[in-house]
């Protein structure tokens, strides 16, 4: 799904972050964008919301160039979680490169958590995406909250589907760097089968994730 | 239209289409920055984009920008999306160089919030096309399963209704084959009391036959004596053997008791004939006036058959105003009733038959003292086909008609307790009925 200008040597890439309202989507994005250098991104873009909820999305742009001279564009957005916005989910969600699941941790948020889910396959299909080959990232959040599922029921539940399962607490700020550079690590490894980043375009795995996850200080 | 894997629809619209500068920065407002900047003194500022084409100026004259001329980043998204440049022979310095800053950071800025102002128009019509399209979509679908639901609606009213045309046709058909089986039994009854009578009739004319023969025979004697003229002793005596070998005393005195019975069995036949053609009445046709309490009467009168041995039947008759009905159908309904109430019990049995006026209603009661009836049952007894006794031995048709009979008339049928034990069968009829009352 990704744009690819061979003649410009420019590629867009798309990470999306998926998940149910207030699992924290856009509290991951706001702690990248402190946490990480402003070199090589952009501004944190908040597309309007109402009362703190998100209705379109926000944007977090990364920019980096290839030692090919490849420019490359990874722009990572939030979906809204809310039920309503269905369709301003699958608007966002078309072309994903690659996908960061974030569920709330909380016993009580299992259904809705679940229902997501099941949400995020529907949409994939529906936009054309097959989960199987998407770089796909299940982060579960909020780990500093009570009531949480704990960490061993939760890969149990995950472990089978081979996805990477991140614990993190995006408000304390912790796992969700992780997140990103394991999200950006399996996407490099989509991108290089097709497009060869390693040998036509001299980029490394380590390289591709160090570049995007630069932290500040 | 693409479709997924299951046959769903794929949307094929996506959000966040990169955009140059050029896209984000319209003319008018980077042109009236730098004239600003102009102004406050950083002359002969551009706008070049990233391959150093320039694609706006501040007006002021002077050489395009070359390679080593002072610049600064304008980034779109974090990547450099072109730059603000001041020429060569620009006159150069600290509030230049801070000048170029501040419009290299507005330029920026002012592109970062068009563009979220794009995403977010561009969002927020594509989401509400694309809502609209799903809408329409959706609108299609539904109105195409109603039709499928409204046809197969209308084929099932007809349906419907010719089955229920089918039922109500059968249905009264058992109705009138319950009211024929009624009167069958009652037939086969009358025609038992019928043939007890015309058995004894037939026996006595045998006899009287012979008696006649033997009449004949010495009228016929004596006329040959008188014809020939002579009553002498030996035509005397011999008349007097004959007569005595004929039994002729003994069947004179005979054949008046015999004609006595023969009559009186007739008579008894004839009786049969009249109650049951006033039962049936058979002459009418719809509706008549009657007097229910003769109905009952009569109806009592063709049943007698049907009464058990030793079964007290207590008629407690009030005079009753005639109403127009139709009597044969009413006789029928008494008919069933009395029926009813007769197989209540084998012994002890005691039927009371109570008439009155009550209101604007008459008001019969039918009482047994057999088991009765239970109360959870004593609504269900009139639906059709109702019946608590042995699979065979009743269609559960016959209160059925009953119920059909007063209903048709404007009446009410219920069934209580007797005190003491059985079923009391209660009919109220009105005395009046409105033209749209009238039977069928």
């Amino acid at each position: 799904m990704i744009e690819y200008d061979s003649e410009e040597q420019r590629m867009i890439l798309k990470f999306v972050y998926y998940g149910p309202a207030l699992s924290g989507k856009t509290t991951n994005l706001l702690r990248l964008h402190d946490l990480l250098a402003k070199e090589g991104r952009g501004d944190l873009m908040v597309l309007d919301t109402k009362d703190d909820r998100t209705i379109f999305f926000d944007l977090l742009p990364f920019f980096l160039v290839a030692p090919s001279g490849l420019k490359i564009k990874v722009k990572v957005y939030t979906v809204p979680g809310q039920v309503q916005h269905d369709a301003t989910r699958k608007a966002v969600l078309q072309r994903a490169d690659g996908v960061a699941y974030i569920a709330d941790s909380r016993r009580s948020e299992a259904k809705n958590n679940a229902e997501s889910f099941g949400n995020l396959e529907r949409n994939l299909s529906i936009v054309g995406i097959d989960i199987d080959k998407l770089p796909l990232v299940i982060q579960y959040n909020k780990r500093d909250l009570p009531g949480i599922l704990p960490e061993e029921e939760i890969r149990k539940a995950w472990g089978p589907t081979g996805f990477p399962v991140i614990l993190s607490s995006a408000l304390e700020g912790w796992g969700v760097v992780e997140t990103f550079r394991t999200l950006a690590e399996r996407a490099y490894d989509a991108l290089d089968r097709r497009h060869d980043f390693a040998g036509t375009h001299g980029l490394t795995r380590e390289s591709f994730a160090g570049r995007l996850v630069r932290r500040t200080g | 239209m693409p479709t997924d894997s299951e046959g769903r629809r794929r949307i094929v619209y996506c959000v966040g289409e990169e955009r140059s500068l050029r896209d984000v920065l319209p003319e008018s407002e980077a042109a009236a920055l730098l004239a600003a900047a102009s102004r406050a003194g950083l002359r002969g500022v551009r706008v070049v984009d990233p391959g150093g084409m320039a694609l706006w100026g501040s007006g002021d004259p002077g050489p395009p920008p070359g390679e080593g001329d002072p610049r600064r980043l304008i980034l779109l998204e974090g990547e450099p999306a072109g730059s603000v440049v001041l020429s060569a022979g620009a006159s150069r310095g600290e509030t230049q160089d801070a000048l170029l800053a501040l419009l290299a950071d507005t330029l920026t800025a002012i592109a970062h919030t068009n563009l979220k102002r794009m995403l977010t128009t561009e969002t927020h019509t594509e989401v509400v096309n694309r809502s609209y399209e799903e809408l329409l979509e959706t609108n299609r679908s539904l109105s195409a399963s109603e039709q499928r639901y409204r046809e197969l609606a209308g084929t099932l009213e007809v349906k419907v209704r010719e089955r229920t045309e089918e039922l109500t046709r059968a249905m009264a058909q058992l109705v009138q084959q319950e009211k024929m089986a009624s009167v069958g039994q009652l037939a086969a009854g009358v025609a038992h009391e019928i043939n007890n009578p015309l058995a004894f009739v037939t026996s006595n004319l045998r006899t009287l036959k012979k008696y006649t023969e033997r009449f004949l025979d010495i009228i016929a004697r004596y006329q040959r004596v008188f014809e020939h003229g002579g009553v002498a002793q030996q035509d005397r005596d011999d008349l007097r053997k004959h007569r005595e070998s004929l039994r002729l005393d003994a069947i004179s005195a005979d054949a008046g008791d015999l004609l006595r019975q023969t009559l009186e069995g007739t008579e008894r036949v004839r009786k049969i004939v009249a109650d049951l053609k006033g039962f049936s009445h058979i002459d009418e046709e719809g509706e008549a006036p009657a007097d229910l309490n003769r109905e009952i009467d009569r109806t009592l009168s063709v049943m007698t058959h049907e009464i058990p041995a030793g079964a007290a039947i207590v008629r407690e008759f009030s005079p009753l105003p005639v109403i127009p009905c139709r009597p044969g159908a009413f006789n029928q309904l008494f008919l069933g009733l009395l029926r009813n109430a007769f197989q209540a019990r084998q012994e002890g049995l005691r039927v009371t038959i109570r008439t009155g006026v009550s209101g604007d209603r008459i008001r019969i009661a039918i009482a047994d003292n057999g088991p009765g009836v239970p109360a959870d049952l004593r609504t269900r007894i009139f639906e059709p086909f109702f019946t608590t006794r042995d699979v065979g031995k009743g269609k559960g048709l016959g209160l059925t008609v009953a119920y059909d009979i007063v209903t048709a008339h404007g009446g009410t049928i219920i069934v209580e307790d007797t005190p003491g034990g059985g079923a009391t069968f209660v009919l109220q009829l009105p005395i009046r009925r409105g033209d749209h009352d009238k039977i069928r």
